[in-house]
């Protein structure tokens, strides 16, 4: 017995020495991870499939594809600074524990430089706090929640955030706008609205309730809907609205809930002034509603990318175009379709490269956000003409302005811009 | 005491080589590890019930729930310490247990696995009922994160503690109670057991292990405790775990644990063609593949291969 002991000993002690080893050799090398003279690996999390209750978020799975499109075009003409990037894109389903497994996975396996890009509110609070704690940045997000723009200076959740940065105008800054103009066009309006029952739909509520100001009260019923909702509770609440006697309908909602909203206006022969928020108002969305019976003539939304349907001509579409059909020809008919997320994917892939020109020669995650924290671009071709995307110590949302949009030509009809380029900022 | 030894070797190597794991892998594998840990004390609690009192349950998800927001409203409100509330999630969820299974009593087989699915379907709802309180589908974010790290400690310390609690249980007189039950309820009541003490501690001691598991779940997702991490499907893969696992015995739970905590996420990076769902696909095609061969899960794979080794 004394010698088994004996030799369990030594098993144990040569365990240890190898996992020693093992620990300094991991150890040896710490250069910026991601980056090497040929590379810089970059990562983030979409919803590629549908998770259990994520109605219809895989929608937006287009986004990634576009942004490696874009990075592929960049590193067929040299890289940046002669190297290229290497754009992993995981899956999480739009569930948050499977953002922070494939999160955990892209900085400690992946060795990421950085999480360009992920989309999602909730997926991205729920490594929020991770990522900023081991300092990665987690840049860029698909998501207009004021969070990542209020928390740099600021803590919360107990620590302020400044290794992460959104991109898109914020939502209650959008919202803004709608108050804004229904003010301008109807002092009277009996405002009804359809909100998810989260933050993020929370957050554009609020949004619409202080652009409103003392006329808060034009607000006659707002009712919330869970995400995931089938398409009868979703228009069950629309109906409420209608029986509110409400004559202006706003939709803060995501893809599924506002296809289905818009959808039962004619089937309950209610035709309110509709304004519907930038994140549901794709070409593509709006198809899929007008299949399921919506009349979309009229509505209203927001938008702040170029249209590669009523705006093909100018440079940044023609671009646009050329760089699907060479990475990613099989979203050519998407493109075509008119399908906004492209457009979007490609614009965010350009403000990446961009601030990684301006983070020098070698770039650290430390540069790459003092670039970012910096920005001033005047010439991303695929955002609205007319539009910035500018950081400063101050100003912690990129993008601050958006331009109204109207439906016309019936179901197969298109997006039409209308009045002048406007701010949204805070 | 002799026969036991060969069970005592490899449950030493086992806690052997755990502890020894966390000084060879990457911070992203003990991650991994971490995640079996979890789902290890979620497979044994429901052992314990379907197992050994062959009550089938497709809800333990919710309890699984029920321990994660213990975790991650405690956390938010008084900040109180991580393993103060495990052991709440623990007592709490002993408590919600011990009530489901009062009306589990009088029902049995499909029937009650219908009224446990309603609790699965159900549960995830009530942080949108009381969303002010619970967070509602946004979720409550818990005051202090974990690393990987102490989340692994953690795990399979619990998973310990909650081992060697569900041995001393098992092979006693409550374990026999439970046996009963299980082959014969009217045997078992003919010898002097009272049914309904030992379904319902069943459910309780059942409900609690999956407790735990919920608050070490909402650990791992950086304090992020939501509705949507705790649905029907997190109930089906632990009810997946415990037939791999082999039900009515100890020995496979590790495996079991394995398979439902590791196989989504290796089975990610699977490329099936023509399809953004090749995980499940993958999933679906492994768990088919394992009760086809294993029918009575890796518990039945060591059973036989102890009966091949004496003869």
């Amino acid at each position: 017995m004394p010698v088994n002991r004996r030799k369990l000993g030594a098993l144990l002690c040569a365990l240890l020495a190898t996992a020693a080893v093992a620990s300094t050799a991991a150890a040896s090398h710490r250069s910026t991870p991601g980056v090497t003279s040929k590379k810089v690996v970059i990562g983030g999390t979409f919803p590629l499939s549908e998770g259990p209750a994520t109605g219809g978020a895989s929608l937006y799975k287009t986004i990634p594809f576009a942004e490696q499109a874009y990075y592929a075009y960049v590193n067929a003409h040299g890289g940046v600074h002669h190297r290229k990037i290497d754009d992993i894109v995981l899956d999480d389903q739009y569930t948050p524990s499977e953002t922070v497994q494939q999160t955990t996975k892209l900085v400690e396996q992946d060795h990421v430089f950085a999480d360009v890009g992920s989309l999602g509110t909730a997926p991205n609070l729920s490594t929020w706090g991770y990522l900023n704690k081991h300092k990665v940045p987690q840049v860029l997000l698909a998501t207009g929640d004021a969070y990542w723009g209020n928390c740099v200076h600021h803590a919360c959740q107990g620590s302020t955030k400044p290794w992460t940065l959104g991109w898109q105008p914020d939502y209650p800054g959008e919202a803004k706008l709608y108050a804004k103009y229904i003010l301008a066009h109807n002092k009277n309006a009996k405002i009804g609205v359809l909100y998810q029952n989260d933050a993020y739909g929370k957050n554009y509520l609020a949004g619409l309730k202080t652009g409103l100001g003392s006329h808060k009260n034009l607000i006659v019923d707002a009712e919330a809907y869970n995400a995931g909702d089938s398409a009868q509770v979703v228009g069950a609440h629309v109906f409420a609205l209608k029986t509110h006697g409400a004559d202006t309908f706003v939709i803060f909602a995501t893809p599924g809930a506002s296809i289905a909203a818009l959808a039962t206006l004619p089937a309950i022969g209610w035709s309110p002034v509709t304004l519907l928020n930038n994140v549901s108002a794709n070409r593509i969305f709006m198809g899929l509603a007008a299949k399921n019976g919506a009349k979309l003539d009229g509505v209203i939304s927001t938008t702040y990318v170029e249209s590669q349907t009523v705006q093909a001509n100018l440079p940044g579409m023609k671009l646009a175009k050329k760089i699907i059909h060479t990475y990613a020809p099989n979203l050519d008919q998407q493109f075509a379709a008119g399908d906004q997320n492209l457009v979007y994917g490609l614009a965010v892939g350009w403000t990446f490269v961009d601030a990684l020109k301006h983070a020098g020669k070698n770039p650290t995650r430390k540069s790459l956000m003092h670039a970012l924290r910096n920005m001033n671009e005047k010439n991303n071709p695929f955002i609205y003409p007319g539009m910035v995307v500018k950081t400063s110590k101050k100003r912690t949302f990129p993008m601050e302005q958006l331009i109204f949009i109207k439906w016309s030509g019936g179901n197969s009809g298109d997006w039409h811009h209308f009045g002048k380029v406007l701010n949204s900022g805070h | 005491m002799r026969h036991r030894l060969p069970e005592l070797g490899s449950l030493l190597a086992v806690a052997v080589l755990l502890s020894v794991l966390p000084f060879t892998l990457s911070d992203y594998n003990i991650s991994l590890v971490a995640q079996v840990g979890i789902f290890f004390v979620a497979v044994l609690g429901l052992n314990i019930l379907t197992g050994y009192t062959g009550q089938i349950s497709i809800g333990h998800g919710a309890f699984m729930a029920i321990g994660g927001y213990t975790t991650a409203v405690m956390s938010r409100d008084h900040d109180t310490n991580l393993v103060v509330t495990m052991l709440m999630a623990f007592a709490i969820c002993f408590v919600v247990g011990l009530l489901v299974g009062l009306p589990a009593l009088r029902l049995s087989g499909v029937y009650l696995a219908l009224a446990t699915f309603a609790l699965a379907v159900s549960v995830p709802q009530l942080p949108l009922k009381w969303s002010k309180f619970l967070g509602g589908s946004g979720g409550v974010q818990s005051h202090r994160t974990v690393t990987h790290l102490w989340l692994y400690g953690a795990a399979w310390i619990a998973s310990a503690i909650l081992f060697a609690l569900a041995w001393l249980i098992l092979r006693g007189r409550i374990g026999r109670a439970f046996r009963a039950a299980r082959d014969s309820e009217i045997a078992a009541v003919a010898s002097g057991i009272e049914l309904p003490i030992y379904k319902t501690l069943a459910f309780g001691i059942s409900a609690a292990y999956a407790g735990v598991a919920g608050a070490l779940f909402v650990m791992g997702t950086n304090g992020f405790a939501q509705p949507s991490e705790f649905g029907v499907f997190l109930s089906l893969q632990l009810l997946v775990g415990a037939a791999v696992a082999g039900l009515g015995s100890l020995w496979g739970i590790l495996a079991g644990a394995a398979f439902v905590g590791l196989l989504p996420t290796v089975s990610g990076s699977v490329p099936v063609i023509g399809s953004a769902h090749g995980r499940n696909v993958v999933f679906g095609a492994a768990v088919i593949l394992v009760m086809l061969l294993l029918p009575e899960g890796f518990a039945g794979l060591l059973t036989r291969l102890r009966r091949l080794a004496r003869a």
